[in-house]
């Protein structure tokens, strides 16, 4: 088992490796520069543009450029092109930020996904059924940023409260009671628009998971056996059916430092996705590179979580043993 | 069935969680009419956040705001756009100018020169009253030396194109030199004194005082060691006594010299740092002034001293040194640009930085102690919300109290009675631009008809939706620079056509011009990301082809449009613009030896009276000379048409109703005044007199 454990790790590591080069590489191979380097600045002479490419490192092979920039990752000197503040600090703030809001989303999608799939996975062809199937696909079709638009213009009108940001703006010193209050209030708009499309699909996937269950053999047989109808749905059904949504939730994990950049954009909320977007745009690669260096390592986190839930959860699976 | 339960519980549960927290939220009213702190509060959204809070560092238009208000400089711009002083309470330019004695010559009255002689004859001639001199205040003698000095000669190697560089070292006698103190600034001082020296000035010959090992040290390399002549122009800055940095230090001389020194330094990276390199010396003369000493004569370099000044006691060695220790880094390599200052400055100007909040809010509070009396505003709050919409909302709800409207939102806000609004035209302009190093643009009659057939005023009126005026020349029309005298070709597409005939372009059978049996046909690219040009190509496309030309367009990515085409000069016409600044030099943009590769004449125009004029714009001191220079520059660009110069954006801004200016009289009796633009159009030139009141009573203006 730990051999086994040790050869996966390894291969994650090859396998970081390769992500680590090619994000790298994409980055500094697609056109442009810092946004700092500006050509077309006539007060800038190239002796200017020619410090900056040096003090940024650019102006050396890409290799040299790759070691010493994992080495200042490594040892925490790697700062931002924009503001000359250290990366990780930065991406930890951003990541607190936008951890609310992940949570959030995804308590969501999994308390809706859950009861919709299986509601009409049940009611197979009912109108229950067709109507939810009609409003996930709509709800998987129409673009989030719409969504966002109609839904904060309909707060905004009818309600009058405030919706962007972490919180209401320019609202000091009240108790901590309120203070909860408003933030998870300002949360609701964009996790729920987060967990639209999430609901929509995981609820389908759910569905579909159900309906094969529910017409395989054992679950005749635990008709066939007086099981009542409820016993046999949740405890013998859903089990088996819930199965392939033990790997799901370890998959999450990436998500963590995904952030939504078109939620976090209009919300004005000060999370990671913006933080990326802002800096892909600026050209900041400390940020960029860092940021994909950090999904890829929590990727495979994921994906050897998943592998091991998968094996406690289902004991058919096991690793086969190191020749 | 529990599970069941669960399933059906965990989402009611989780709903009506987060949906009763809409029961503790104020609503609008409660933060607008409810909160009095809102009436002392100014809220300005910004679609992006600021990089830097130091103004040596900053290069965006975020940190520039703030820096405005926390820093301050020695001079900006007053109401009608002439300098007036802030941090210096007043100024003198005037000149110092080195002319070498050169021993091989003879004076006009056949005396050999020598030195002194040649200072006796310019004595007498300035005491005759010869007009070459009547500037000069004061004739000094400077005496020679020799210095042994490197530099770098060329060796023709196997490759021409390449010369191969090495060091040489070489002896450099420096001659005699006589200094002229001027009044005032005049770049043909010497030309004058030439010819009062019957071209003495012409025939001195810097490569006598250069001895080198070897003979490869050109006459050029000779010159830039022992220049025959040089413009030393010199400011001399007065300073306001008494004002205080925020944190209480009085501000003073060597804080200017230290923001010099500051920008200078290599290892800051300022993109401040070619606007000081002309910058010889900064000497300071007490507590109170600094002469400030230029390499040569470049007057845009008057405008930069309204730079913020930084506080040396915070940010000198010592203080570095001991926030690298703290911070556990190399205290040698720790900079300005990695001090914790830039996130929390302290300046001088009439806001007193209190929270930054990455991407959500800068918050100022205003100066007690500002030179000028504290602004009327209290606090001032910049908030980031990059989504245009929701600060739309935003202002909407009176949690903000400026917006900047888009286009096509102007006619409905205009006139809005819940808000004031303000237009203003902008700094920049959009132009077409045609590669003169293809022959088919090098006629300005092509040039010419190729803008003749653009209906522009239907460009503004339908893409822009009229929030554009439109253009002749490459000055803002704003400045004194522009010269509203030239007026903008007409829409005529006839008269465009006969142009083309003149430049030997003939419709054909199929009707498309040709001329010895090749079709007139080109690109027209821009960039990716700009609706505006994107639609202006296709307008320019549709007219061009009615005329007979073959025009293909091209949308490309920014870094690749610039890289690949702009840069290297790889393209027959694109869309750009330029925003410009309030100084009338344009060398960069229009000047011949500005066409190479990554240079900014990418257009490659040349004209050799343009030439002339722009380096004589950048060395004229005089504001009615420059005008009267920069106005016939205009002229003669808007001739010979490098550009099709198209029109400028205007903006509308939108403010709370309850803003006012607000004033004391001299009884103490406060005035309310309304907000007024400045010439250049901006709002916010008395923004530290602003105020909210719930009811203001104007006084008539």
């Amino acid at each position: 088992m730990l051999s086994a454990l040790l050869r996966i790790g390894w291969k994650k590591l090859w396998t970081l490796f390769f992500v680590s080069v090619v994000s790298f590489a994409v980055i500094h191979l697609a056109p442009g520069e810092p946004s700092q380097i500006d050509p077309l600045n006539p007060r800038f002479t190239p002796e200017v543009l020619q410090r900056y490419r040096k003090a940024f490192d650019l102006d050396k092979p890409l290799p040299i450029q790759y070691i010493r920039f994992y080495r200042k990752f490594f040892t925490g000197e790697l700062r931002s092109f924009k503001d000359n503040q250290p990366v990780l600090p930065k991406i930890i703030e951003r990541f607190w930020n936008s951890f609310p809001l992940f949570v959030v989303g995804t308590i969501l999608v999994w308390c809706y996904a859950f009861p919709l799939g299986i509601a009409s996975a049940i009611r197979r062809n009912s109108l229950f059924d067709k109507v939810t199937t009609v409003v996930v696909f709509a709800l998987i079709s129409v673009p989030g940023f719409y969504l966002a638009y109609l839904l904060i213009i309909f707060v905004v009108q009818n309600f009058h409260v405030d919706v962007i940001g972490l919180r209401t703006f320019g609202r000091e010193g009240v108790g901590t009671f309120w203070t909860i209050m408003d933030r998870t209030w300002h949360l609701v708009l964009p996790s729920v628009l987060g967990a639209t499309a999430g609901i929509a699909i995981l609820s389908r996937y759910v569905r579909s998971q159900m309906l094969e269950v529910i017409n395989s053999d054992y679950v005749r047989t635990a008709r066939a056996k007086g099981l009542s109808e409820d016993a046999v749905l949740y405890k013998h059904a859903l089990r088996n059916a819930l199965l392939p949504f033990v790997t799901m939730l370890a998959l999450l994990i990436p998500g963590l430092i995904g952030g939504s950049v078109i939620i976090e954009y209009i919300f004005a909320w000060p999370g990671i996705g913006r933080l990326g977007y802002e800096a892909i745009l600026s050209r900041d690669y400390p940020i960029v590179v860092s940021l994909n260096f950090i999904a890829a390592v929590l990727t495979l986190i994921g994906t050897l979580l998943s592998d091991i839930l998968y094996m406690v959860a289902d004991p058919r699976i096991r690793l086969e043993k190191a020749e | 069935m529990w599970i069941k339960r669960i399933l059906l519980l965990a989402p009611t549960i989780v709903s009506l969680f987060l949906l009763q927290s809409y029961l503790w939220v104020p609503t609008f009213e409660d933060q607008v009419k409810g909160d009095p702190r809102r009436l002392t509060r100014y809220i300005e959204t910004s679609i992006g956040d600021a990089s830097i809070l130091n103004p040596t560092l900053a290069a965006d238009s975020a940190s520039g705001a703030i820096n405005s208000l926390v820093f301050e400089g020695l001079i900006d711009r007053d109401f009608d756009l002439s300098f007036r002083g802030r941090l210096a309470e007043s100024w003198d330019v005037f000149e110092e100018a080195y002319l070498v004695v050169d021993d091989a010559q003879e004076l006009p009255d056949g005396t050999p020169v020598a030195v002194d002689t040649l200072l006796r004859f310019l004595e007498r001639a300035r005491a005759s009253g010869e007009p070459a001199l009547q500037l000069v205040q004061k004739m000094e003698l400077l005496p020679g030396r020799s210095t042994v000095e490197q530099i770098e000669v060329a060796t023709p190697g196997p490759e021409l194109a390449k010369p191969k560089k090495r060091p040489v070292e070489v002896t450099v006698h420096q001659p005699p030199r006589l200094k002229f103190t001027l009044r005032e600034v005049d770049q043909d001082f010497f030309v004058k004194l030439n010819r009062l020296l019957n071209g003495y000035v012409d025939r001195i010959d810097p490569s006598r005082f250069v001895e080198a090992a070897e003979p490869t040290v050109t006459r050029q390399q000779a010159a830039a060691l022992i220049p025959a002549v040089e413009h030393n122009p010199v400011i001399i800055f007065r300073l306001r006594k008494g004002v205080l940095f925020h944190d209480g230090h009085e501000f003073d001389s060597g804080d200017v010299r230290f923001t010099y020194d500051v920008i200078m330094a290599p290892q800051n990276l300022s993109p401040r740092a070619p606007d000081f390199e002309p910058v010889k010396s900064v000497e300071l003369l007490g507590r109170y002034g600094v002469a400030i000493t230029y390499k040569r004569l470049f007057q845009p370099g008057f405008e930069r001293w309204g730079m913020g000044i930084l506080p040396e006691h915070l940010l000198n060695r010592k203080q570095l040194k001991a926030e690298a220790v703290g911070a556990g880094r190399d205290p040698d390599s720790f900079s300005v640009r990695d001090s914790s200052f830039n996130r929390a400055p302290i300046g001088t100007g009439p806001f007193r930085f209190v929270e930054w909040k990455t991407d959500q809010f800068i918050r100022l509070n205003r100066f007690k102690n500002y030179w000028e009396g504290p602004p009327n505003i209290q606090q001032y709050l910049f908030r980031i919300i990059p989504d245009l919409l929701t600060a739309e909302l935003t202002f909407y709800a009176g949690t903000s109290d400026a917006y900047g409207a888009q286009p096509h939102q102007v006619e409905r806000l205009q006139d809005d009675p819940r808000f004031q609004a303000f237009s203003r035209l902008g700094l920049g302009y959009t132009y077409i631009g045609y590669n003169m190093r293809r022959p088919i643009f090098q006629d300005v009659k092509v040039r010419k008809a190729l803008g003749m057939a653009i209906n522009v005023q239907d460009i503004i009126d339908y893409v822009l939706y009229g929030q554009a005026e439109r253009t002749t020349g490459p000055y803002p029309k704003q400045t004194d620079f522009y010269d509203p005298a030239v007026k903008p070709l007409p829409y005529d597409p006839e008269e465009a056509l006969r142009l083309l005939g003149e430049a030997g372009w003939t419709r054909n059978a199929e009707g498309w011009l040709e001329k010895d049996g090749k079709p007139l046909a080109f690109t027209l690219i821009t960039n990716l990301g700009n609706e505006i040009r994107k639609a202006v190509m296709v307008v320019a496309q549709n007219a061009w082809r009615r005329l007979g030309i073959k025009v293909e367009t091209l949308v490309m990515e920014w870094a690749v449009f610039i890289n690949e085409r702009v840069d290297k000069g790889d393209f027959d016409a694109l869309i750009l613009g330029w925003s410009m600044g309030l100084d009338a030099d344009l060398y960069q943009i229009f000047h011949s030896s500005q066409t190479g590769h990554f240079q900014l004449n990418f257009v490659g125009y040349k004209n050799s009276e343009a030439d002339d004029l722009m380096i004589r714009i950048r060395k004229e001191y005089n504001h009615e000379r420059q005008v009267a220079m920069a106005r016939r520059l205009h002229r003669i660009i808007a001739e010979d048409q490098p550009y099709t110069f198209l029109f400028v954006g205007k903006g509308l801004t939108l403010l709370d109703r309850k803003l006012v200016r607000m004033v004391w009289d001299r009884d103490g009796t406060a005035r309310y005044l309304p907000i007024v633009p400045d010439k250049l159009g901006r709002i916010n030139f008395h923004f530290n007199q602003w105020v909210k009141t719930p009811h203001p009573v104007l006084t008539a203006h």
